[in-house]
């Protein structure tokens, strides 16, 4: 969001300021708190900092400029982001001018204090106006995020300060009101058509559940939303036949199971066939960030896991060393662990490739999200047996869809073929997964 | 005819009366045996003292840690003196309460109540059977220990807490059944007196409710002062007369030879004789039932304290008491349990405030938390109380400290700071430029707060 910065006011007295330079240039990126323009009054000069992060988009008073206090200097914002439309300049006018009654004691100080002070007492002015308002800090948080005037809220805490509860009751309410058609919106067009019996019936069903987006939702839809703005993503598909996978399986579970408690399930060796494959492809272990494409040795598998609340995607971390034993018990662990909520933070961060597996739903091939930053995704379908021509010969084969999601940005169609490939390589030779 | 009568003289009784004098009224407090009740008389105030009395003689014996030598290595407990002083800070405090009750105006009255109909209450004093009329009652008989169903409290052997307050001496092995806040709390006390102490605990750990990792703190260092601790464990029998007590514990049974065994599985409402249902008034084995304004089924009739269930702890009490004598004096005003401090007087303190790690990681999925151990704290190494740590629970969406749970020295004092931060609804990045005096312990709670959000200076 655009953030004005506004001639403060310096003191009771003061009317109008002078610019006296700018220190930055327009497109110029500009840190929060960096100074940015220096302003004076008649009697003290001061540098204004900066609001936010980002890049002073416009000058709209270049240097000399003399104007009153409350006057929009220029706009700090993100590239390609609008500049502040007159209706915004008028209402942080009006708002400084509000708070200028208030600015007595900031007034002295500034005009008596150092720059440090001043600049202080600028900031004081600028927030001014919803100081007065006794709000908790989580409370005022929640506000903000949601872009909600928390002034016009009645608190309920003490001496009615407005609390946490307060502020989500009031979103809350504000969501149902603002929610497309009501009743009596609908009413009018719908009678026209139908009979009012069915306009009222109509009205009665168009009342959806609304669900706040928060906490995991939240985290989730940002995520995701970011995932595909800001990437070049694409999915491949390719089947690998599993059928002697799924015997060599069979044939080793008991054994596997008496010796160390535990069933590797087929995900656990389709993971262990990825692994190897990014060994191999290094290319598709890897990120893309900033400007540079970081390409890894450690191999950190991260595996989706479904939720009630949500998706997780918790992490083995240095999967590469592991056998298959080993990798199918973390795998197991940190999905048990997931679906308990028993996971640390550092536990569902820094995967450097991740699996997804709807498999089990009936999903054939899909088309993944990547997990950012990272490049490469692989999507595991439901297996199913299928006729298959090995030389003449019509056989039984059981297939496995594998849908592969990767940045193009870091690599090309080919090397991802190729990468699938060597996943489908490893699934179909499957006594390499052993070693 | 009284505007308002409250029955029970505890915290939340003598509360209310306050409360409610100061809003004009004429008030009745009908208490049966002491004014302060648990807390003052049986409970918080006195195990403090005793407690006191432990860090003392502690600090005493490993005074050469300080440099501090004894001329003769001779230091003993005196029990008759220790309980003098005791029973000289209960009868301050009680005495403040009378003196509380005088100014204030509220008429005391030493007997037992019960409800005749729900606008009259008959009271038995010393002097006979006199009947109560007034507009509003307040219900504020408190909580009494809960026995073994199979060994009733017999006062000698099988003791409660209360019991066990007034002994003179105390018993060379000492068996606790329950290891809950009460339970090692009288372990922590007694072990470090002198008394060989065993405590059988039903749940996986002690301290059931707060996080695991706390409780296997204390438990570590309770065996450190040499208390034996039976977890997964029950017992089975109490045999008065060759006083053994069996527990099954779950390496086998145990048979243990005790000079006293302390019940403390836990405490229930005090209902009986109130005669409650003649008034209307609903209740259950939990207590009365109320509303947020700690109104009961009959509208003009509040209850407040351990009786109606809830959260047993005295400053709960003074709040709800509060809630409603403001409530019965026609104001409005809302239970608010938000940031309910907990604080466990063992060595070294547990205290806790808010959610615990496990029902905040239930919450919040990508629940943020900071620790930071005493060990890197600068005063805590000058005090020699390097064991413990703080532990912040930050929700990770708007970084709001949903809990702080401390366990080390001074825990239940700095918990305060802990408590004020939720009271407050702080976000953590609120605190970040905090100045915490230094060199003190409450530095450990801000490194922490700021190591949630990665930024801990000396972590």
């Amino acid at each position: 969001m655009a953030e004005n910065i506004i001639m403060p006011k310096l003191g009771m007295a003061m009317v109008e300021g002078t610019v006296i330079a700018w220190k930055k240039r327009e497109g110029e990126a500009v840190k929060k708190g960096e100074g940015i323009v220096d302003i004076s009054s008649e009697k003290i000069e001061m540098e204004v900092e900066a609001a936010a992060d980002g890049v002073l988009l416009k000058i709209e008073v270049p240097a000399g400029g003399v104007v009153p206090y409350g006057t929009v200097l220029g706009v700090i914002g993100q590239p390609g982001e609008l500049a502040a439309t007159p209706a915004v300049v008028a209402e942080a006018h009006a708002k400084a001018e509000s708070a200028a009654t208030l600015a007595t004691a900031d007034g002295q100080s500034a005009a008596t204090g150092t720059s440090a002070g001043a600049s202080i007492a600028a900031t004081a002015v600028l927030e001014r106006p919803r100081d007065g308002v006794k709000i908790s800090p989580v409370a005022r948080k929640i506000a903000e995020e949601a872009g909600f005037d928390f002034t016009t809220i009645a608190g309920t805490g003490p001496q009615g300060r407005i609390t946490k509860e307060d502020v989500e009751r009031a979103i809350k309410a504000a969501q149902e009101t603002a929610a497309p058609p009501t009743a009596a919106q609908a009413a009018p067009v719908a009678i026209a058509v139908e009979t009012s019996e069915r306009a009222a019936d109509r009205a009665a069903e168009s009342q959806p559940e609304r669900i706040p987006v928060a906490g995991m939702r939240k985290v989730i839809a940002e995520r995701m939303y970011q995932s595909l703005q800001q990437s070049a993503q694409l999915t491949i598909t390719m089947q690998a036949d599993i059928t002697e996978l799924l015997q060599l399986k069979e044939k080793l579970s008991p054994e596997i199971e008496s010796r160390y408690q535990l069933k590797p399930s087929v995900t656990d060796w389709i993971a262990r066939a990825v692994v190897l494959a990014l060994a191999k492809h290094k290319q598709m272990n890897s990120a893309l960030l900033d400007d540079r494409i970081e390409l890894y040795d450690d191999i950190h598998l991260g595996v989706a896991v479904a939720l009630d609340k949500g998706l997780v995607v918790p992490v083995v971390r240095h999967a590469g060393k592991m056998t298959l034993v080993e990798l199918s018990r973390q795998l197991k662990s940190v999905s048990a662990r997931a679906k308990q909520n028993q996971l640390a933070p550092e536990e569902m961060k820094g995967s450097t490739f991740t699996i997804t597996n709807l498999g089990s739903y009936g999903v054939d091939t899909f088309t993944p999200v990547l997990n950012p930053p990272e490049t490469g995704i692989l999507g595991i379908g439901a297996a199913k047996d299928t006729p298959v021509f090995v030389g003449d010969e019509l056989q039984r084969r059981s297939l496995l869809p594998l849908s592969l999601t990767f940045d193009h940005r870091v690599l090309d169609g080919a090397p991802a073929a190729a990468f699938l490939a060597t996943v489908r390589s490893y699934l179909e030779a499957p006594h390499s997964l052993l070693i | 005819m009284y505007d308002i009568a409250i029955i029970g003289g505890g915290p939340a009784g003598y509360v209310a009366a306050i409360t409610a004098a100061r809003s004009g009224k004429q008030v009745v407090l009908i208490e049966k045996k002491e004014l302060g009740g648990t807390c003052l008389n049986e409970g918080c105030m006195p195990t403090k003292a005793l407690l006191e009395c432990a860090d003392t003689y502690q600090h005493v014996l490993h005074a050469e840690r300080f440099g501090i030598e004894k001329a003769a290595d001779h230091v003993q407990v005196n029990w008759a003196k220790i309980n003098a002083y005791k029973q000289s800070i209960v009868q301050k405090l009680t005495g403040g309460v009378h003196y509380l009750m005088k100014r204030n105006q509220v008429q005391v009255i030493r007997g037992s109540a019960a409800f005749e109909n729900e606008r009259a209450l008959l009271v038995e004093t010393a002097n006979g059977t006199s009947k109560i009329e007034a507009e509003k009652f307040i219900v504020t008989t408190g909580a009494e220990p809960i026995a073994l169903p199979f060994a009733p409290f017999d006062g000698e052997w099988i003791m409660h807490s209360s019991h066990f307050l007034s002994l003179e001496t105390p018993p060379p092995v000492l068996v606790i059944v329950g290891g809950g806040v009460i339970g090692c709390e009288f372990a922590s006390v007694y072990s470090r007196l002198g008394s060989q102490v065993v405590i059988a605990e039903m749940a996986e750990q002690l301290l059931p409710g707060e996080d695991p990792d706390i409780a296997a703190f204390l438990e570590r260092s309770l065996k450190q002062q040499g208390v034996q601790i039976h977890l997964s464990s029950s017992v089975e029998a109490l045999d008065r007369t060759t006083r053994t007590a069996r527990i099954r514990t779950p390496e086998g049974t145990a048979e243990i030879k005790a000079d006293a065994v302390l019940v403390a599985i836990g405490r229930k409402p005090r209902l009986d004789g109130l005669l409650l249902e003649r008034a209307g008034v609903k209740a259950t084995a939990r207590g009365i039932e109320v509303n947020e304004q700690m109104q009961t089924s009959q509208p003009h009739i509040f209850a407040a304290g351990d009786a109606c269930g809830g959260i047993q702890l005295a400053h709960v009490a003074f709040h709800e008491g509060e809630v409603a004598a403001r409530n019965a004096c026609g104001e409005e005003a809302m239970l608010n349990l938000r940031a309910v401090p907990r604080c466990i007087y063992t060595s070294p303190e547990v205290a806790s405030v808010g959610l615990t790690e496990r029902q905040a990681r239930e919450k919040y999925a990508g629940l943020l938390v900071g620790e930071f151990p005493f060990s890197a704290n600068g005063k805590a190494m000058i005090l020699q109380e390097t064991a413990g740590k703080v532990k912040v629970l930050v929700e990770p969406t708007y970084h709001e400290i949903v809990g702080i749970t401390l366990v080390g020295a001074r825990a239940t004092e700095l918990i305060g700071q802990a408590a004020l931060m939720m009271h407050a609804e702080m976000t953590a990045d609120a605190m970040e430029n905090f100045i915490a005096p230094h060199p003190t312990l409450s530095e450990i709670l801000t490194e922490a707060v700021r190591g949630a959000l990665g930024h801990a200076i000396h972590g």
